[in-house]
């Protein structure tokens, strides 16, 4: 079971190198007062959740009102983060099942042909995009697709305008998505980067400075300010965008220079100047990739060569203009040096960059921009990545970055790792999708079964657990069984005792169980609760109910049971009152003798009791005729209990015994005493019932028929 | 984290949930069962349906029969006895709680008890305080009443020797919960005694073709069976190849694996995975969860502990849960 995972580095046999970390501590406010008991009693309830009983000290407190209290607790689970509010949660919760099932679906399609057909390449490409199908879907359920933080200024004092916010499980998302699910677009992975920055910077300020942070101070600095280019904010909030590529911010942000105001165009006509063209230098930015989104500025090549002529030809702008002559005649110091700064970091200055971004990663995407556009492949990439780390160390990077690293880094394991600790079993047991279509070695390691493992594979052990958060949950329960049936070894197993541990009692729930049985075949285990919920039926006094579920479970031992509750009873009682209230269940009975149970011949044992009521001692009668024919038809009715067949004849005593003539002829005294032979022999077997008549009713049977078998061989 | 759902009244000293964790019994020093429900499945707000007498002592331990039996509870007294108390709705009555069966008492107090649910029938494994270990079976699986003991015998491997009665102070039973129609029903039991013999957890399984009980596995090392255990607990099984048990003896919890078929000797081969020593603390109650990945314990440190094996198939303490006002 996947508990601690710890991160590191090293490489080593074992899967996750697991160093002993203390557990976590979790304290639980009760709201008792003390004194309390010492013990606590603890249950397991349905997947994770754990309740406590916590009971107050038995010693006399007349002034308590309360003795104890039991608190549930949800042991792991959904990030707490990320499902604020539970409806946000169940939303992606329960979206991300048909996206899930769907490529489940479509694997085992795979499956199946390759394995009739061979292995094909095509099969591969047809996979990836399945997979980045299935990615693409489960993103939108994160959050709608409204790409970068919007920095505009529209109002020109609006710097960054939010349009949502934004999710760090999105945003994780998005990175998996990048590197393990979008094959196309690997050739530019790095402006992708860009884009995921710009979106999700604003995450990573919740614990260190960025770039984002910059320009959200200088947006509430910037009200106060007359004269921006006085200010080193603005200069610095300039550098800092146009570092990490947020382009169309830097334009607008160089158009609240004070040499456009109108009035000083006069006499900051060389100023401007510089600012304009710098800014269009940076609005002209060749960029590698496909398009850009409405309102981003740079220009797109798509074509590697074409990209690089446009490059070198910008860069030639860049340093003619930084060679220009009009720089003495700016007499605005600052704008002179700041201007000058800009065109250092889009010459890509290390200095320059690097003082103009907080972190690594924005000093990462600072070098994919300016310095190495064409960075391609993990492995320089990481190269890249350990070099922006080292001249930006975090002492505690945020889960994102350590995500990034782990991904770059190629190192399946610490990915695995950051997934599960920081963004919960959610996401892990998603993602491993688009890990194992990335890398055959992460397939390998998150498909092989272990013994470790109890003889489970990786994925097969975080769909578990992720199974176990839903089976928690009332409303979420219903949707366990789509991850643990894709689960080749143990998923069934949890399956089962998922729904045996469902309240059948409540027929709703009762029904859900069966329609999930139906659907995975598991008969026994639906027969079962339909048991249960039979029993508990019977026994809360509602029969028909009790009796219609154990008939549906063909729980034959437990019907017997009843058969012989209700035997007794008619047996006993055969005054019409009394039998009203069994009429309607003996009617529920019905005549399909295979799942009645035995129960359906109460019906003809109750006329046999009436007309039998009737007979009088020793004559012969119309009451004494029909009660023989039913008696006849019940012994030869196949329905009739074996059980049930001598004290039929022992009430039938007085039949037997009539003066006046023999009531039975000699076929139907033959079988009535084939059938007492029959039972003879049957009581030999371990599995015959006795019923509660007195030692010598068989002899006294068989006498009076032996007795009357003469008498009718006599007459006939 | 954590949500409170529900509230128990003033002497309240043991709990116990249904199968299906939708049903509380209580057990109260003045010898009161006190029943909470709720009306929705969906619904996690317990409130008290029911409250009936069925000791003039305390009640020590209440556990529930299983659910294709219907809804009743075993409760064991201060004074040795159990009874077995059912919900039912009698000839037009409402639905209450009634006594169907009671064992022990003075002289052979009842110190554990457990039903074992097997296909055919229901069996309760007793275990008294002068170290025997009873079973009975049910009779008639629609009716609570009526048991029949099948078997007695003491906590030993070695059917020769018999001790004299020892003198225990607490005895776990736990169950396997695997309901299944090829394996045979089997529990493990551990004392707490001056009897040593006595003490180490055994697993029994009942040997259908010779109608008997047999020790099968003991789950101590050669140096630690006279050790007194607190508490055993069988994990449930999804698919592993090997069963795991949790034992928690004076030295600590240990836990444990077994084979889930019989080597040719008819003895199930056992190897301890882990032990975690646990000083000042004697680990009273544990309980795994419904896949069997996590154990949790609670003991006299008044607090409770996660177990979990990590992706290297390592044991370790996951989680401390310290209930604070």
């Amino acid at each position: 079971m996947p508990g601690l995972l710890t991160n590191s580095d090293t490489q080593s046999s074992t899967i996750v190198p697991f160093s002993p970390e203390p557990p976590t501590l979790y304290n639980l406010h009760h709201g008792l007062t003390p004194p309390l008991a010492p013990r606590i009693s603890i249950s397991w309830s349905r997947g994770n959740s754990l309740r406590l009983s916590i009971f107050k000290s038995p010693d006399n407190h007349p002034q308590d009102e309360v003795g104890g209290k039991v608190v549930e607790v949800k042991v792991s689970g959904e990030d707490v983060e990320e499902s604020g509010d539970g409806v946000k949660w169940r939303r992606i919760v329960y979206g991300s099942v048909s996206p899930f099932a769907h490529l489940q679906n479509k694997k085992n399609a795979f499956m199946a042909v390759s394995e009739s057909m061979g292995y094909s390449s095509s099969y591969d490409a047809e996979w990836s995009k399945y997979v980045l199908e299935y990615s693409k879907e489960i993103k939108s359920l994160l959050g709608s697709r409204e790409s970068s933080p919007a920095p505009l200024i529209e109002d020109p004092n609006t710097v960054l305008q939010n349009v949502e916010e934004p999710s760090s499980l999105k945003a994780a998302w998005e990175l998996l998505e990048i590197f393990y699910a979008d094959k196309h677009s690997q050739g530019w992975i790095p402006e992708q980067l860009v884009d995921w920055l710009s979106d999700y910077d604003s995450l990573l300020s919740g614990e260190m400075p960025t770039v984002y942070l910059r320009l959200v101070e200088f947006q509430a600095e910037l009200v106060n300010i007359q004269v921006v280019e006085d200010h080193p904010a603005y200069w610095q909030a300039v550098s800092s965008a146009l570092a990490v590529g947020w382009l169309d911010v830097v334009v607008n942000l160089l158009r609240l220079h004070g040499s456009y105001q109108l009035n000083q165009l006069g006499n900051r006509e060389t100023e401007n100047g510089l600012v304009e063209a710098v800014a269009v230098l940076v609005s002209k930015m060749p960029r590698m990739r496909a398009d850009l989104p409405d309102g981003k500025l740079g220009e797109c090549w798509y074509n590697k060569s074409e990209f690089m002529r446009a490059w070198e030809k910008w860069r030639g702008q860049i340093t003619k203009l930084d060679c220009s002559s009009f720089w003495l005649q700016c007499s605005h110091h600052q704008t002179r040096e700041s201007l000058k700064n800009l065109l250092q970091i889009m010459l890509g200055d290390t200095n320059a960059l690097s003082s103009a971004t907080c972190h690594w990663v924005e000093l990462y995407i600072a070098h994919f921009l300016y310095i190495r556009p064409f960075t391609s492949g993990l492995e320089s990439m990481h190269v890249l990545a350990q070099k922006c780390i080292n001249l930006k160390p975090t002492s505690s990077p945020h889960k994102l970055m350590k995500l990034l690293d782990g991904i770059i880094g190629e190192n399946t394991e610490v990915v695995l790792a950051e997934c599960s600790r920081s963004f919960g079993p959610w996401m892990i047991a998603h993602a491993t999708e688009l890990l194992t279509a990335g890398s055959v070695q992460a397939e390998i390691l998150l498909k092989e079964e272990r013994d470790n493992l109890g003889g489970i594979s990786i994925e097969e052990s975080h769909r578990l657990v992720y199974a176990q958060v839903l089976s928690s949950h009332a409303l979420t329960w219903q949707i366990a069984p789509i991850y643990l049936i894709s689960c080749m070894k143990h998923g069934v197993g949890l399956l089962e005792i998922l729904l045996y541990k469902q309240p059948v009692y409540h027929t709703q729930v009762l029904l859900k169980n069966i329609e999930i049985c139906r659907l995975y075949d598991l008969d026994s285990v639906s027969a079962n609760a339909m048991k249960i919920a039979g029993v508990h039926h019977w026994k809360h006094g509602r029969k028909g109910a009790g009796i219609y579920w154990l008939q549906q479970a063909g729980d034959e031992v437990r019907l017997n049971r009843i058969a012989q509750q209700l035997f007794d009873f008619v047996g006993k009682s055969i005054s019409d009152e009394s039998f009203e209230q069994w009429e309607g269940l003996i009617e529920l009975l019905g005549s399909e003798s295979r799942t009645a149970g035995g129960l359906e011949f109460l019906h003809r044992y109750r006329d046999f009791k009436k007309s039998l009521q009737q007979v009088q001692d020793g004559v012969l009668t119309d009451a004494a005729r029909k009660a023989g024919e039913y008696l006849i038809s019940l012994m030869k009715n196949p329905s009739t209990p074996q059980r049930f067949w001598l004290p039929l004849l022992y009430d039938s005593l007085k039949l037997l015994n009539l003066q006046e003539r023999p009531l039975l002829n000699v076929s139907q005294t033959n079988l009535l005493l084939n059938k007492l032979q029959e039972l003879s022999v049957a009581r030999l077997r371990p599995d015959f019932v006795e019923v509660g008549l007195p030692p010598q009713a068989l002899s006294s049977v068989r006498l009076a028929l032996a007795a009357n078998l003469g008498r009718a061989t006599l007459e006939e | 984290m954590e949500k409170s759902i529900a509230t128990l009244d003033i002497g309240t000293i043991c709990s116990s949930w249904n199968y299906s964790g939708q049903r509380l019994a209580t057990g109260l020093v003045n010898g009161t069962i006190t029943i909470f429900d709720t009306t929705d499945p969906a619904s996690s707000a317990f409130n008290q349906t029911f409250k009936f007498k069925v000791n003039d002592g305390s009640v020590a331990k209440v556990v529930w029969v299983p659910p294709e039996y219907g809804d009743a509870i075993a409760c064991i007294c201060s004074d040795g006895s159990l009874s077995i108390w059912e919900e039912v709705a009698e000839d037009n009555e409402p639905v209450q709680w009634k006594q169907c069966k009671s064992f022990g008492g003075p002289l052979d107090q009842v110190l554990d008890s457990q039903f074992g649910n097997s296909q055919s029938s229901l069996k309760l494994t007793v275990a008294y305080s002068n170290g025997l270990v009873k079973v009975y079976e049910i009779l008639d699986s629609m009716n609570l009443k009526n048991w029949q003991l099948q078997a007695e015998f003491q906590n030993i491997t070695d059917s020769v020797t018999k001790f004299g009665k020892g003198s225990c102070s607490s005895a776990s039973i736990s169950w396997s919960p695997q309901i299944s129609e090829i394996r045979p029903a089997s529990f493990v039991l551990g004392f707490n005694s001056d009897t040593p013999q006595l003490n180490s957890p055994k697993v029994w399984e009942f040997d259908q073709d010779h109608q008997r009980w047999l020790p099968v596995a003991e789950l101590a090392d050669p140096g630690d069976k006279g050790d007194q255990v607190y508490a055993v607990a069988w994990a449930p099984n999804i698919g592993r190849p090997y069963e795991l048990i949790a034992v928690s003896t004076s030295k600590g919890i240990s836990i444990w694996q077994m084979a889930s078929n019989p080597d040719p000797n008819g003895r199930l081969s056992v190897e301890k995975a882990v032990t975690f020593p646990c000083i000042d603390n004697e680990v009273w109650q544990m309980e795994w969860d419904m896949s069997g990945m996590t154990l949790a314990t609670t003991g006299t440190d008044g607090r409770v502990r996660l177990w979990q094996s990590n992706l290297n198939g390592v044991w370790h303490e996951q989680a401390v849960i310290e209930p604070t006002t």
